[in-house]
This record gives C-alpha cells, structure tokens and sequence, in this order.
C-alpha cells in the first residue's frame, strides 16, 4: 500500500491487522469481564491489555512508518532503558557528568544508524564511550569504586543502545529481489522473539521439571527451552513471508533467536538478581 | 507539604496535578534566589504561579506566614517545602515551624503529605547536569492538623510526610489504588 511516497508492504499489514484484530478482542472481552467481575485480577487484565495497545501502536509506527519516526521510536526506547539501569545502578555523585555522556550517546549512535554510517556506527560506543567516559569518570576526580564505574556505565550503553540501534541498520540492509525492506525485517524479529517468551513461559508452566539455572531464574527449565527453541523456529518458519530467507535459513534464524532470546533473559534475570531487584 | 531536593520538585508536583488543581495551586519559594531578575520572577508566576517570600524580611515587608494566610483565605492551594531549603537526597532535615502557625492559623484546611523520591538525584542542590532518572511523587491521603502547639503540629506534619518515605502500593503505579 502506497501513502504519499510511502510504501507499507502487504504482508506487514495483514500481520498488524490480526496483532490488531487479537488485541480489540481481548480488549472487549476483558472490559466485559472487568464489569462483571470488578476484582484486582480483572483490573489488571485491563490495564495491562491497555499497555499492549501502546507497545503495538510504538510497534507499528516502527514497522510500518517512514525511517525518521522509526528511528526515533527505537531511541526513545533505548533511552528508557538506559534510564531504567542508571537509576538502579547505585552510582557514585562523581559520576554525574559520566552518566551525562552516556546519554549523549544515544542521539549520537542513532544518527549514525539513521545515516547508515556503518563503520563510525560499530566503533562509536565500542572504542569512543569506553574511553570518553572513564576519562570524563577521572577529571571528577574521585577514585573510590572508579573503577566500578568506568566499567559499568559503558557497558550498560552497549546493553541499552548498541544493541538495540542495530535495529535500524535493518532499514538499510538490501537483499536482490526482496522487495519488502526494513520493517518487514523488525516485524518479524519482534514477533518471533516476543513468541519465544511466550512459548519458553508456557512450556516451562506445563512441563518444566528440571531447572537450569535455579540460583539465577527459577523459573527457567530444559523443558522449558526445548520446547520453546522448537515452537519458535517453526514459528519463524510460518512467518518468513516477511523476510528473504529460504525455508532451511528460517529455521535457523528462528533457532538462533530462540537461543539468543534464552541468552539474554538470563543475562537480565541474573543483573536484576544482582541489583536485588 | 513535601520534603525537598530539587529545583525539579515543584515541577513534579506541578506535572502531577489534574488541571483543574493546577490553576489554583501556587508553590511557595523563596525571594531571594528566584526573584533575582524580572526574568526569573516571570517564568516562577508563569509556571509556578510562585509566592516569592523573603527569608530575611525587611521591616516593613509583611511577613511570610501573613503572605501565605492571605492566599489560603483566598482559596489557593499552596505548595510548601517545610525544610525551607533543598536538603541531600534521602536525608529529610527537621521542618520549620512556620508551616505548623499556618495550619493552626487554618484548620479548616488539610494538608496533603507528599513525598519526592529520586529528584535529589536527578538535579540536586550545586549541580548543573540534569540526569534523566526513575523518580516517584507519592501523595498522601489530605489529613486536619491536630490541635495542639505550634510544636505538635509540625511533628504530625513531618511524620505524615516520613510515613511516605518507605516505598509502598504505589511503587508500581501501573494499577490504582481499589
């Protein structure tokens, strides 16, 4: 479909009409219930069916929307999540002008994804911020837990921002005879990766017996990875009419962000664990 | 009546107040650090619609708690920072009696017990970098100061205030309080 000079594929939009479709069900359904009912549990269903909406409408706007709001969607994103571990973080008063730089960071490491200035993009943070900071750390002049410091603000830039802006470089990535483009791209990433949460939770309720990590997350099973990494890289494989990717390399793809999205939820729950959280 | 770190703590509270609140609502600051310029005595009305009062009154001025009387007689809510000055984040300094004469002077009015969490943080007392971080505003339920003495008063006041400091409910402000 065209709009103006912009083109939203067909196949990005029929995903959002069932994300669409699925979320004004539940939503109605939910807001019956809540009357009948009227408990703390029903109330939560609403409210958080109510938060879906704006995660969906933020996606859509991202998948489906011109680079520029795109782009500043996934900044803002980032922003929230820097802001989100800055204010946990435990951070010294000397640090201040640290924290201040890494904020920086953020418009500067989304406009060179925005321009696809690949090379700069890769080494900003990586080489840059983890000089620029621990030296700015110095001139305050304070040396109890620098160290700490120095190493914990960097990298949570690459936790919240590299990562996350790798994202746009998405938008600039061409493949001979895919037609589709970025946001189809960012579609499927986050459908099959949110899915994976989904598949990994439900199996593990259902049949999780033995943990793999019981000090760090509990809730996490070999029951409940197998099955997931299994649901989601068939899922990936339904879903690879948004990308260029032949049936075997969907199946990877699905299989590697099964993994990589284990991979990281252990990493959060071990951090989150760490900050007492 | 709120504890204080922040020149952030106003706009907080101004930034939470339903709008119908927010015309009628006046922050209490101090004259001699905002009324330095016209400028600065501008944006305070503007945005704060600000009651500048003096911390060293001239004898002729008239006095803060007369100021202060005169805008609660007329209706407006007023808010005020009892320690009378931005302390260091989570240290909450002893308040200053002048808040306890108002509420004696007015006792048919509540007040609200609020508590800011987190701003001293974002932009505390001598810095200049403004940090984007997580902070909080806690209300408290309106409550009638007892009566009592000047110095009962201030107690119940300060101690209504503490009681928000530990976190609670509305830590997670996703859902109302039933």
């Amino acid at each position: 479909m065209k709009i103006g000079t912009h083109y939203i594929p067909l196949e990005v939009l029929y995903t959002l009409a069932v994300v669409f479709g699925v979320l004004i069900i539940c939503s109605t359904v939910f807001a019956i219930y809540h009357h009948k009912a009227k408990s703390t549990f029903s109330k939560e269903l609403v409210v958080r069916t109510k938060s879906w909406w704006y995660i969906s409408l933020g996606v859509s706007l991202v998948v489906a929307g011109p680079l520029l709001p795109a782009t500043l969607v996934l900044a803002y994103v980032s922003f929230v999540a820097l802001r989100e571990m800055f204010s946990i973080g435990y951070f010294r008063e000397s640090d201040r002008a640290g924290l201040f730089l890494a904020y920086i960071a953020v418009p500067v490491q989304y406009y060179l994804a925005y321009h696809n200035h690949y090379e700069q993009f890769l080494y900003f943070i990586p080489a840059f911020m983890f000089v620029g900071i621990p030296f700015i750390l110095v001139t305050a002049g304070q040396i109890p837990k620098i160290v700490r410091s120095m190493s914990l603000i960097p990298s949570t830039l690459i936790l919240t921002v590299y990562m996350i802006s790798h994202m746009v470089l998405l938008y600039h990535v061409e493949f001979p005879d895919y037609e589709l483009g970025g946001g189809s791209l960012i579609l499927f990433l986050i459908i099959v990766t949110s899915f994976n949460d989904v598949f990994q939770f439900t199996w593990g309720k259902l049949f999780g017996k033995h943990k793999i990590m019981p000090l760090i997350s509990p809730n996490k099973t070999w029951e409940g990875l197998i099955g997931g990494i299994i649901c989601t890289t068939l899922l990936a494989y339904f879903m690879r009419f948004l990308t260029p990717l032949n049936p075997m390399e969907s199946l990877i793809v699905g299989f590697v962000l099964a993994l990589g999205g284990y991979i990281g939820g252990a990493l959060m729950s071990a951090i989150k664990r760490d900050l007492g959280i | 009546m709120a504890n204080h770190n922040s020149h952030f703590d106003s706009v907080a509270i101004m930034a939470a107040l339903p709008n119908h609140k927010f015309k009628s609502t006046r922050a209490v600051a101090a004259d001699e650090y905002f009324g330095k310029s016209a400028l600065s005595r501008w944006l305070m009305s503007f945005f704060f619609h600000a009651v500048l009062i003096k911390r060293n009154p001239d004898e002729n001025d008239p006095s803060a708690i007369d100021l202060l009387d005169a805008e609660l007689k007329n209706g407006k809510s007023l808010i005020i920072y009892p320690e009378g000055t931005r302390g260091t984040d989570g240290v909450m300094k002893d308040f200053k009696s002048g808040v306890a004469v108002l509420l004696k002077k007015n006792p048919q009015i509540p007040f609200v017990p609020v508590y800011l969490d987190g701003f001293g943080k974002v932009l505390p007392k001598n810095a200049y970098l403004i940090i984007p971080l997580v902070c909080k505003v806690r209300f408290g339920e309106p409550v009638y100061a007892k009566q009592g003495d000047v110095g009962e008063i201030l107690d119940y006041v300060q101690s209504e205030v503490q009681k928000l400091q530990s976190p609670d409910a509305r830590n997670n402000n996703h859902f109302e309080l039933e």
